[in-house]
């Protein structure tokens, strides 16, 4: 095949923006992707903005790479304000996210974390019940009070996926289907190895997900991008209810309402991995205690039935992207979301696309730099 | 019989006991049970729980199955929106009961029963799990008050009777859903959750019936052939008086008779297939495989044309559209003559299904059948999967008949037994002759109709092919566009697949048609994933299995 300016590795929705990025630049690009696993097909549409209290719990030494990026996650969410607009409606709701407490030590952690939130630019605050009940009258008895962002949102991700795909093709994306096995530079740019032979290119971006690391070794980085397999539930439709994005101060959850009526109940819980090539399998105790914590937290859903669950691949690295080109090979420019990267995808494709042309990519881009896995 | 009074949108209606709400409905001239998100109206469809369309709310409790519902006196029951409020519904701890037998048994049909009654009999200590009212399966269908319609029903009630007597414990109305690795049932009975870790399983789940997809095809009044048969076998309703019964296979001729002598005018009964005179060849073949079956099929054909039934060979239904009360189905002739009839209810069977979704979710093996165009699981000879300890039997497996489930079943009970230690599977030779004799018939006897999936580059571009998503065939091919790899890929591009039903009318459909996109030969891969649920479950189940297995501890 001809010889691209740019190849894309991995078509979710980081590599999907950074190669429509490049191609409206005028750049010939490439995209491959290895269709499978990619968590942009089996996520939940959640705008994430402020901290989630399952990473801050999980990954407590990574708080602070969390909270410097609270902008960051904020100007992502108006990212797809934008996408929105321009791909004509992805179902982009932005009502805002809900944190409930149970307990009064929980809603102290929430007002805690509201100001470290409100110090960063995020538009928080913190209701008691009795405000909670004019916005959300669904919820059950036993919470007492929670935080509310108003720059959070949901959208519908299905919908998204397709309108760029589309997007992509009509940009003049090639897009094909394979998967990348290691990458080495040449005299006149990069050489991607794959099963069907080499691919060459000028310059390549990494938006491999949980594939990235692997494909950065051997360039002076080492960088831990996790594979960590997340289930999901959705139910039938009810009528229009739950206009929020709602989570847990102290418990793993989201739970949410789709345009089509639809709740989606998510928020972390484990699948089992079964290995790349694989989608990782549903565990009994990740349905029950997902869907159960639901039904305490709203009993006002608890009549409406469970219509499939599903699990799918989220990739973690350290708290933060990582968006710029490796220490060891200027060509090669990483572009991983890391947490919330359907949020952050965008954002991060579009940055990394700014890197390979070499323009600005309007954040300080340092900070997310691969170069801290350096060895 | 007891009569009950219930209401339906502020309608009075008057039902006997043991009923089902769908077949109350029918009977009292009810055909909208719902109203989907596009404003469409839907009505009972499969008559078993698998199509999700039959949805009402019964005192405001939304989306329940009328089909599965048996009517209650003074019960409140509406048309069901497509948005129902959140019904508020309290949460409260249920019941919850353990089983831990050394089969379990999952369905209660023909093979379900036999593999019971031969692994209790062998001292084992044995569960069956039934969805139903009463047990018996989809051929030996018992009727709701216990009488006997005929010959059939009777060896039903035969088998029952001998599974009750042989101590196996015989659990109805129970909804498995999950199905987990290692042999990890969830189930739900009534308010009752059920947790099932048995030593070993025997899957018996029987098969679901394949529809003729054709524009109109999900309107209200048009049903499967079994679904009528259900209405008037279990419950002594008729599906209309004016019916029309079409598609391809015996199920069709059996039920028109069944019908017709349960007083309803059948104006027409339309076979794809030229009729087996034209093939006198594979005619005398099913002859000799199975010269009484043969001779059953004969007689009622001999009773239909005695009735005067307007039957017709390679003829086929090309749409049904609605007026007034009446639906209006047109036919085709192989000569490319239509003709349009006026009817009450139009019944369709085209071949089955297996319901294999519990088989797949543990990762039996499967393989296609291109004929029957179905997946088929893998047994070797003892009915074991190469899943340790499940045993798969009858149309679950792939359409071999109730015959050959039965065969299958005392084989299967044999085995499961002898693996947790009660008697031996040594005396199977006369089992293992009758299965050979009945698969025999069988292939003979669908060498005769045909059931083969239709081509979907036949069908005009307005069919609904995902009845719950409301997509058409025209959606899907707009969906190949995108060069889907896969089912899944087209899935979460056009979300056909995605609704209640899971899938199980379209999902057949869009892996062939992915399959002939991308050139790839079909397999188990090449469909939907299977995912638990099996079926629909309420979150209040969910909380109860959850408190269930919490207390195990
Ligand atoms: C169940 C679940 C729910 C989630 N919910 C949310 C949510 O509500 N909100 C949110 O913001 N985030 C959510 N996430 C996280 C989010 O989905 C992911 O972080 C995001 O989609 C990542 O996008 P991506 O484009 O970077 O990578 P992916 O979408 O994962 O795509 C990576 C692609 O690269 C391919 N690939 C990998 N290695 C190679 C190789 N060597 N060669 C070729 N191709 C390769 C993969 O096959 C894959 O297609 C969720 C994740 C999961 C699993
Ligand atoms: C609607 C219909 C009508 C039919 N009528 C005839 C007929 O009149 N004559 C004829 O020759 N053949 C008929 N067939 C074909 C015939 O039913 C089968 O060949 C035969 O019944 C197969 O026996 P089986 O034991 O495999 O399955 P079945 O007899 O169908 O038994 C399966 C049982 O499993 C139960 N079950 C399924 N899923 C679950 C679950 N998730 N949880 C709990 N229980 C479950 C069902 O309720 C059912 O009782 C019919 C098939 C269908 C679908
Ligand atoms: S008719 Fe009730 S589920 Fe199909």
């Amino acid at each position: 095949m001809a010889r691209a300016d740019v190849l894309v590795i991995g078509g979710g929705v980081t590599g999907t923006l950074a190669a429509i990025t490049l191609a409206d630049a005028g750049a010939s690009v490439t995209l491959i992707d290895a269709g499978v696993n990619a968590g942009s097909d089996a996520n939940a549409g959640s705008l994430h903005v402020q901290m989630q209290s399952r990473f801050m719990r999980l990954y407590p030494d990574q708080v602070p790479n969390v909270e410097a990026s609270l902008p960051f996650y904020r100007a992502a969410a108006e990212e797809w304000v934008r996408l929105d607009a321009v791909l004509g409606g992805v179902e982009l709701v932005r009502n805002g996210g809900l944190m409930l407490a149970e307990t009064p030590d929980q809603l102290a952690f929430l007002e805690h974390k509201a100001d470290r939130e409100a110090a960063q630019g995020l538009s928080v605050e913190v209701l008691d019940r009795t405000a909670l009940d004019q916005i959300a009258p669904w919820l059950g008895p036993n919470i007492i009070g929670a935080e509310l962002c108003r720059d959070e949102g949901k959208l519908n991700p299905l919908l998204a996926n397709r309108l760029l795909r589309g997007r992509a093709e009509a940009a003049g994306v090639a897009r094909i289907t394979g998967k990348v096995d290691g990458l080495a530079l040449t005299a006149r740019g990069v050489e991607a190895t794959t099963a069907e032979g080499p691919l060459q290119a000028d310059q390549v971006i990494v938006a491999a997900a949980w594939g990235a690391g692997r494909l950065a070794d051997g360039f002076g980085v080492s960088i831990p991008t996790r594979a960590e397999p997340l289930h999901m539930n959705i139910t039938e439709p009810g009528a229009p209810s739950i206009n929020h994005l709602v989570q847990h101060a102290e418990r793993s959850i989201t739970l949410k309402q789709f345009g089509s009526g639809q709740i989606v109940i998510g928020g972390g819980w484990p699948a089992t991995y079964r290995g790349q090539t694989q989608p990782p399998l549903v565990r009994p105790a990740s349905l029950l205690g997902n869907v159960a914590l639901a039904a305490k937290l709203a009993p006002a859903i608890s009549g409406l039935k469970v219509i499939r669950t599903w699990a799918g691949m989220n990739t973690t690295i350290d708290g933060a992207s990582v968006i710029g080109a490796l220490p060891g090979a200027e060509r090669i420019v990483m572009a991983i979301p890391g947490d919330a990267g359907y949020t952050l995808g965008p954002m991060v494709g579009q940055m990394a696309a700014s890197i390979a042309l070499g323009a600005q990519t309007g954040f300080d881009s340092e900070r997310f730099s691969p170069v801290r896995f350096a060895v | 019989m007891t009569e009950i009074t219930f209401t339906f949108d502020g309608h009075k209606i008057t039902a006997r006991e043991g009923q089902s709400l769908a077949a109350a409905l029918t009977e009292a001239g009810h055909r909208a049970f719902r109203e989907t998100a596009k404003s469409a109206d839907r009505g009972m469809f499969c008559g078993m729980g698998v199509c999700q369309e039959c949805l009402v709310s019964v005192d405001g409790m939304p989306n329940l199955r009328a089909c599965m519902s048996p009517v209650r006196n003074g019960m409140v029951v509406a048309k069901q929106a497509p948005f129902p409020e959140f019904s508020g519904a309290h949460v409260e701890s249920s019941a919850s009961k353990h089983l831990s037998p050394d089969v379990l048994v999952i369905g209660g049909g023909a093979g379900g029963l036999s593999a019971a009654i031969t692994a209790a009999r062998a001292g084992a200590d044995v569960v069956v799990l039934d969805e139903r009212k009463v047990a018996g399966g989809q051929y030996y269908k018992q009727s709701a008050d216990g009488s006997i319609l005929d010959a059939q029903q009777q060896e039903g009630a035969e088998l029952l009777a001998a599974a009750r007597a042989s101590g196996a414990e015989i659990l109805s109305g129970v909804e498995l859903w999950g199905a987990f690795d290692p042999l990890l049932f969830l189930a739900q009975q009534g308010d009752t959750a059920i947790v099932a870790r048995p030593k070993t399983a025997i899957v018996a789940t029987g098969a679901y019936e394949r529809p003729v997809m054709v524009p109109g095809w999900t309107l209200p009044g048009v049903m499967t052939t079994g679904a009528a048969q259900t209405l008037w076998r279990s419950y002594g309703t008729l599906p209309g008086k004016r019916i029309a019964v079409c598609g391809s296979g015996p199920l069709n001729l059996q039920v028109a008779l069944e019908l017709a002598r349960g007083g309803a005018d059948i104006v027409r009964l339309a076979e794809r297939a030229p009729h087996p005179l034209k093939r006198p060849f594979a005619s005398l073949k099913m002859g000799a495989a199975g010269a009484s079956q043969t001779a059953k099929g004969v007689t009622m054909e001999l009773a239909l044309r005695r009735r005067g039934i307007d039957m017709r060979n390679a003829c086929e239904l090309v749409g049904v559209t609605q007026s007034g009360s009446e639906l209006l189905a047109t036919f085709r002739s192989a000569a490319g003559v239509e003709d349009t009839i006026g009817v009450d209810a139009l019944c369709m069977n085209s071949g089955f299904e297996p319901q294999n979704e519990i088989l797949r979710l543990l990762g039996a093996e499967m393989r296609y059948d291109p004929e029957m165009g179905t997946l088929r699981c893998h047994t070797d000879d003892t009915m074991h999967t190469n899943v340790s300890g499940l045993y798969a039997v009858g149309d679950c497996k792939g359409l071999g008949g109730a015959p050959a489930a039965r065969q299958e079943g005392i084989i299967a009970g044999a085995h499961a037994a002898t693996a947790t230690g009660h008697g031996d599977a040594y005396d199977l030779f006369a089992a293992r002759r009758a299965l050979a004799r009945h698969r025999r018939f069988q292939s003979c006897l669908w060498a005769l109709y045909d059931i083969a999936p239709r081509n979907a580059a036949t069908m005009p571009d307005d069919t609904l092919v995902c009845r719950c998503e409301e997509l058409t065939i025209g959606d899907l091919r707009g969906g190949l566009e995108g060069r889907p790899g896969h089912a899944g890929t087209l899935k979460r591009s056009t979300r056909v697949g995605m609704g209640r039903c899971q899938g199980r009318y379209c999902g057949p459909v869009a892996a062939r048609m992915v399959a002939e996109a991308t050139g790839k030969p079909i397999e188990d891969l090449s469909f939907f994933a299977p995912r638990v649920p099996i079926k629909p479950v309420a979150i209040s189940c969910i909380l109860a299995a959850e408190e269930a297995l919490d207390g195990e501890g």
